[in-house]
């Protein structure tokens, strides 16, 4: 700015003002020029818990290199970008049905190659073939895994000595005591439809049907499906739904009132023994309650305990879109992100599980009771997160919830099947 | 009015035509320039991407990438979906209790608040007021009062009816969203009432009580015939809004107990969020020739209105 003083030392007419502002213009371009050298890539990332976190990774990141600048997108909504043409250079994003079209229509590039496929853990395989990829390419890096299961209140399972379930008809037993005992079993939140799918029929149906299997037969039969077929959802899930309205019965009166925010509040308060919720409510309950001494364990559907399984989700999954035009920039982006000690450190903050064979166990004490269950494989993925979100699937089971009849939800269901099967 | 009135066939004014040409020519170009600019922009900003939508209406496209065409599959499939159908008869049931509920109220609240009674523009103020909150906050609002305040009074008064939230009820939920709409549909729908009571000379007033009339009979025989206008355009105005009621419902149930409570423009809106996108697009088509139609009646009543 050494010109700016020599402008101004004169007497100071809006024709010399201007040319110094045109001068300042021209510099700040030239000095950004050298900037410009650096491939610009954007990085979109909207988990809204841990933008912070992000940010400052990709401050790290621009300041260890010379060559590649990311900035950090936090759009929520995708297919806008990529209706557009114009997607972000690598997606940092929840891995579910939403991101599983881009990658079924080839809209993200094959990552097949990359040496960190080489790390993933060996039950990532399974959960990657719940969606169809596109035809000889592995489109998406799995980053962090959320295991999620029942969260239990360890003072109030210790105070009346109660064993933590490990067979559907002693869940059932144990709701009876909670009950005559006079403690609220279950606290459910069914006025926010997804908590009751994701909670409660993710859990029911998970752990006695085999979701892989169940949509992996759904696709071979495609576009003939009828609700006649050899495999329906009338004929898969009418037994673990019965079994989940059941379970529902023993929620708090008010259940069908209560949201989400109110869940978490009562719940750090004691109010229930139960609560079926991911790890994502664990610092909400935390805000409430620092000192809730809180367990997880799967939730039993069959007589067996070995059939226990955990539900999880690829929380994040990284992903480079076939449209962008700085892939090798992008990749950097991604070897940074993928080194241990960063990826580590985030399933630590974020409540993670790891997705890699080196990956270390939690550390955290409410979640270390499924460990073991996500070592041996045993572990499913949602069935809200394997139909279509044209499906109202979410408002169907809070209707199941709230005393629909099984029979003509999973007739309708069936239905919808078939006719998105047809014009898909 | 002379400038537009001589389009209609078998007038005089055809013999006179020619003289009017040059004028005519003159003033067009004036409405040109008014008119242009706003046509384009209504032609790249609603024309072009509604001509878009329906032409993916006829192809298999989820929003971006590769798509074939499907021919009319989309639309038949649309007529035999329950949830289609389910989601129109919602609506439209919707949007009929609440146009009438809401110009009902209406009218009478303007009938009340054009009389001479003491504090009346303070009235018509605090009236009005819903009309400036934006939907999604009185939803959320009211999200509370029926999810908590109620239930808690029900407690404390032991009104079994009120122990349980409106919202949850699968029978009755939909009446929740009436409510709510029409507390908040109700001001400009008494407003233009209110206009239209102003416009009524007085002096039928004082004749028909000269005649003996009651205020009823006053009501019936005169306010109402004279008001018959306004009524219908309200009404068609107030039923093609409602048909597209959206974010009170968000606010509210989200769609729910169950799909009870999913209006049309909820399912459209799921398709381009939730990979559907083409078979929306024909549900959105459907609903654009609905409201064409509902539109064009209006139009047809406003210009039998002005012809009088």
């Amino acid at each position: 700015m050494s010109f700016g003083s020599t402008a101004l030392s004169r007497p100071l007419n809006r024709r010399t003002f201007i040319a110094s502002v045109m001068a300042a213009g021209t510099l700040a371009m030239t000095s950004c020029s050298s900037d410009a050298t650096r491939t610009t890539i954007r990085f979109n990332q909207s988990k809204p818990e841990v933008i912070p976190y992000f940010r400052s990774l990709l401050g790290k990141f621009n300041a260890s290199q010379p060559s590649v600048n990311a900035t950090h997108e936090v759009t929520a909504g995708l297919s806008a970008a990529f209706a557009r043409n114009d997607p972000p250079d690598l997606g940092c994003l929840n891995y579910n049905f939403e991101m599983a079209r881009f990658q079924e229509r080839g809209a993200l590039s094959d990552l097949s190659d990359l040496p960190q496929q080489q790390m993933n853990a060996p039950f990532i395989k399974q959960l990657l073939a719940l969606y169809p990829d596109y035809p000889g390419r592995t489109s998406v890096l799995p980053y962090s895994m959320m295991g999620a299961a029942v969260l239990y209140n360890k003072d109030i399972f210790e105070k009346h000595n109660l064993p933590v379930p490990t067979r559907y008809s002693e869940l059932v037993d144990l709701c009876s005591e909670l009950q005559s005992l006079g403690i609220t079993p279950i606290y459910s939140t069914f006025k926010d439809a997804w908590t009751a799918s994701q909670g409660l029929a993710d859990y029911t149906l998970g752990g006695a049907v085999d979701i892989n299997q169940h949509f992996a037969s759904l696709r071979e039969i495609g576009s003939d499906f009828t609700p006649d077929s050899s495999t329906s959802f009338s004929k898969a899930f009418t037994d673990p739904l019965l079994k989940m309205q059941q379970l529902a019965k023993f929620s708090n009166k008010d259940a069908a009132n209560r949201g989400y925010g109110d869940g978490n509040l009562a719940f750090a308060n004691g109010e229930a023994a139960m609560y079926l919720q991911g790890p994502w409510a664990l610092p909400e309950i935390a805000k409430t309650n620092p000192d809730a001494n809180i367990g997880t364990f799967p939730l039993p559907m069959t007589e067996d305990p070995k059939d226990l399984k955990v539900r999880v989700n690829l929380d994040l999954a990284l992903w480079i879109p076939e449209e962008s035009d700085n892939k090798d920039a992008a990749r950097e982006l991604l070897a940074f992100l993928c080194q241990p000690e960063i990826q580590n450190a985030y399933n630590e903050s974020a409540l993670g599980f790891g997705v890699r064979s080196d990956s270390p166990p939690t550390n955290d004490a409410r979640l270390k009771q499924l460990q073991p269950y996500i070592d041996s494989g045993h572990l499913y993925q949602g069935v809200s997160t394997a139909i279509p979100r044209t499906i109202p699937f979410e408002n169907y089971m809070q209707g199941l919830v709230t005393g629909g009849s099984v029979e003509q939800t999973l007739a309708t269901l069936d239905a919808d099947w078939a006719r998105l099967a047809q014009r898909s | 009015m002379t400038l537009t009135s001589p389009t209609k066939p078998g007038t005089k004014h055809r013999i006179v035509a020619t003289p009017h040409l040059s004028q005519r020519r003159h003033f067009d170009a004036t409405y040109l320039t008014f008119l242009v600019p706003a046509l384009i922009c209504f032609t790249i900003a609603i024309t072009i991407p509604a001509a878009m939508g329906v032409f993916f209406s006829f192809t298999d496209s989820v929003g971006f990438g590769e798509y074939k065409m499907v021919g009319l599959s989309n639309y038949i499939a649309l007529f035999t979906d329950p949830a289609i159908i389910g989601a129109y008869s919602f609506t439209i049931g919707f949007a009929l209790v609440t146009v009438v509920l809401t110009n009902a109220l209406a009218f009478l609240l303007a009938v009340g608040l054009t009389a001479q009674i003491r504090a009346r523009v303070a009235l018509r103020t605090i009236f009005v007021m819903p009309m400036v909150i934006s939907g999604i906050v009185i939803a959320y609002v009211f999200n509370f009062l029926f999810s908590n305040t109620l239930p808690a009074l029900g407690e404390f008064l032991g009104i079994e009816i009120l122990k349980s939230s409106l919202l949850s009820n699968p029978n009755l939920a939909w009446l929740s969203i009436v409510i709510v709409t029409a507390w908040q549909a109700i001001p400009s729908a008494m407003l233009i009432y209110i206009a239209g009571l102003m416009a009524i000379p007085y002096d039928l007033y004082e004749a028909s009580s000269l005649d003996g009339a009651s205020a009823f009979g006053q009501l019936k025989h005169v306010t109402l015939p004279l008001m018959i206008g306004y009524i219908g355009i309200n009404m068609i105005i107030g039923f093609k809004n409602f048909l597209g009621a959206y974010d009170v419902i968000v606010g509210l149930t989200n769609g729910g107990p169950g799909v009870k409570t999913r209006s049309i423009a909820m399912t459209i809106f799921t398709g381009f969020e939730r990979g559907d996108y083409a078979y929306q697009m024909a549900n959105a088509t459907i609903f654009f020739i609905i409201s064409l139609i509902i539109a064009l009646f209006q139009l047809r009543l406003t210009n039998r209105g002005q012809a009088k």
